[in-house]
């Protein structure tokens, strides 16, 4: 029977499912990173407000993404709900939502004492007259502050959970060789750090504009192009393993390695010149912002690219 | 115990395609969409005058270990323990992540618009009242009254053969025990209980 196999892509999960993996992955680990260095680099209180609310933000529209595509919404109650863990403790998609909505808790906790104590936050209409009230700054100072470091690990453990999850729920998919292989989760989880460490760049370099945050931007730099160079091992090592083995692997491999916008557009432009960009900014430095600023913005479009093209890639075989 | 399966005899199987109008009206499903809880494939295999016409039909292979049901995250999918696995539809909230699973393409989507649809097109006997990703049941409501599945019962050329593997007397254990009738892409680990006997072999 095995000689009649027939090979397709998938139209069940397409781009709004990379959008919800992308944004997934880069919300958690911008508020990871955002948080991290809040504890053990340099308190800031504009990357925590920044970060913390652009992350929830993210998260937001990547969890928005699967559930207007939800056949029955209302059904999603089933998920939201922490005891679900306990029906179903090996699905992925139900330790993500649970993840991601801790995450989201965690992230508010954390960033609540300086949003307390922010003069613009306090003056902006409703958000303002929720800020002073009295219980607003008791759960700041008596919860928030007095557990800061706890929270921040809470947030940081849902994060680091949002992120590795968003390559466990591919990886949970026997039938496609590309997804069902321990590379997912690893290659998703180094990408959403790097997306998150460049959209950080964006913002020190961008929106924060502080002299003072040198120091965070090169920790950043460099971490990033680690990250990159260690994102194209694990592609490297991906493409040998689907180049030689498994039919399905081989024929995403043909789908991939033969698109343009696969290997130009993320490949290229979404790694290999951001990595040149910022291993020139980490070796020489760069006397002005704006190459640091395009590396961060490729590395963030090479991002959503990676997981179009995973979502796109994957390829059923079927013996029919 | 029962643990029921199927057995799909790929050499007499004529193509006719009674099982898949017999599926849709026992279990209602959304046709007016070319959605199937069971679908007869048809392929031409070989070359120049070398040819035949081989009819595939396939439906939920109600695996021992199913991927759609570890990957479901409202616990929507679930297992009997004659081996059937189901969907609650009151529980599915429809994010297809079991259609993304399953190596059997066995899910179907039904919409909120289907159900409306599925209002006019199946009458006051419509059955369904929600929407979620449904699949093939065996016809676990006909086994309860001692029926065979719809599919089995209407097939012409008794292609497909319904049994009790834990029955050693079942012909359908007997075949699957022999090796003649033989899962699909059994390396997937999901171990399927629909068997497949093959037609090229007898075709040399």
């Amino acid at each position: 029977m095995d000689v009649t196999m027939s090979y397709t892509t998938q139209t069940v999960w397409t781009w709004w499912i990379a959008v919800y993996l992308y944004l997934g992955g880069l919300g958690a680990a911008t508020l990871v990173v955002t948080f991290l260095t809040d504890m053990y680099l340099k308190n800031h209180r504009a990357l925590v407000l920044w970060g913390a609310f652009s992350g929830i933000a993210m998260l937001s529209i990547g969890s928005l993404m699967l559930f207007i595509h939800l056949l029955d919404p209302l059904a999603v109650l089933h998920v939201i709900n922490p005891l679900v863990l306990f029906r179903q403790p090996h699905s992925w998609i139900a330790w993500g939502t649970q993840f991601i909505i801790w995450m989201m808790w965690w992230g508010l906790f954390y960033a609540l004492p300086y949003l307390v104590q922010s003069e613009r936050a306090r003056r902006v209409p409703l958000l303002g007259a929720v800020l002073r009230l009295k219980v607003m700054t008791r759960l700041s100072n008596r919860c928030c502050l007095r557990f800061h470091k706890t929270i921040g690990w809470l947030a940081t453990i849902n994060g680091i959970g949002v992120a590795v999850y968003t390559g466990l729920l591919l990886q949970s998919f026997p039938a496609v060789a590309l997804w069902h292989n321990p590379g997912v989760p690893l290659l998703f989880t180094v990408s959403a750090f790097s997306t998150a460490l460049a959209y950080l760049l964006l913002l020190l370099n961008l929106v924060i504009k502080n002299e003072e945050d040198y120091y965070i931007k090169v920790f950043y730099e460099r971490t990033d192009t680690m990250l990159i160079a260690g994102e194209l091992v694990i592609l490297f090592s991906f493409f040998h393993y689907m180049a030689a083995g498994n039919e399905s692997a081989f024929r995403s491999a043909q789908l991939l390695w033969q698109d343009m916008g696969w290997l130009i557009g993320f490949i290229g432009l979404g790694l290999i010149v951001p990595f040149l960009l910022e291993l020139k900014g980490v070796i020489k430095g760069w006397a002005s912002r704006l190459p640091i600023v395009t590396a961060s913005v490729l590395v963030l479009a090479g991002g959503y690219l990676l997981r179009h093209y995973f979502m796109y890639a994957g390829v059923y075989a079927h013996p029919w | 115990m029962t643990r029921y399966a199927m057995v799909i005899d790929l050499n007499t199987c004529v193509g006719c395609n009674a099982c898949m109008a017999a599926c849709a009206m026992e279990n209602q499903t959304p046709v007016w969409k070319n959605k199937w809880r069971t679908y007869v494939h048809d392929k031409e295999i070989g070359s120049g005058e070398d040819v035949h016409r081989r009819f595939f039909p396939r439906l939920c292979n109600h695996c021992d270990n199913p991927p759609c049901l570890s990957v479901c995250p409202t616990g929507a999918t679930y297992k009997l323990d004659n081996g059937i696995v189901k969907v609650d539809e009151a529980l599915c909230m429809g994010c297809r992540a079991c259609a993304m699973a399953c190596p059997y393409d066995a899910r179907l989507e039904v919409t909120h618009d289907d159900v409306e649809t599925g209002r006019e097109f199946y009458g006051e006997a419509y059955r369904r009242s929600r929407p979620s990703m449904d699949k093939c049941t065996f016809c676990d409501h006909r086994l309860e009254q001692g029926l065979q599945p719809a599919c089995v019962e209407t097939c012409v050329g008794s292609a497909r053969q319904f049994g009790d593997l834990d029955d050693p007397n079942d012909p359908v254990a007997q075949m699957v025990a022999r090796g003649v009738a033989r899962p699909l892409m059994p390396h997937l680990g999901t171990r399927p209980n629909v068997y497949y006997i093959d037609d090229l072999k007898r075709r040399g």
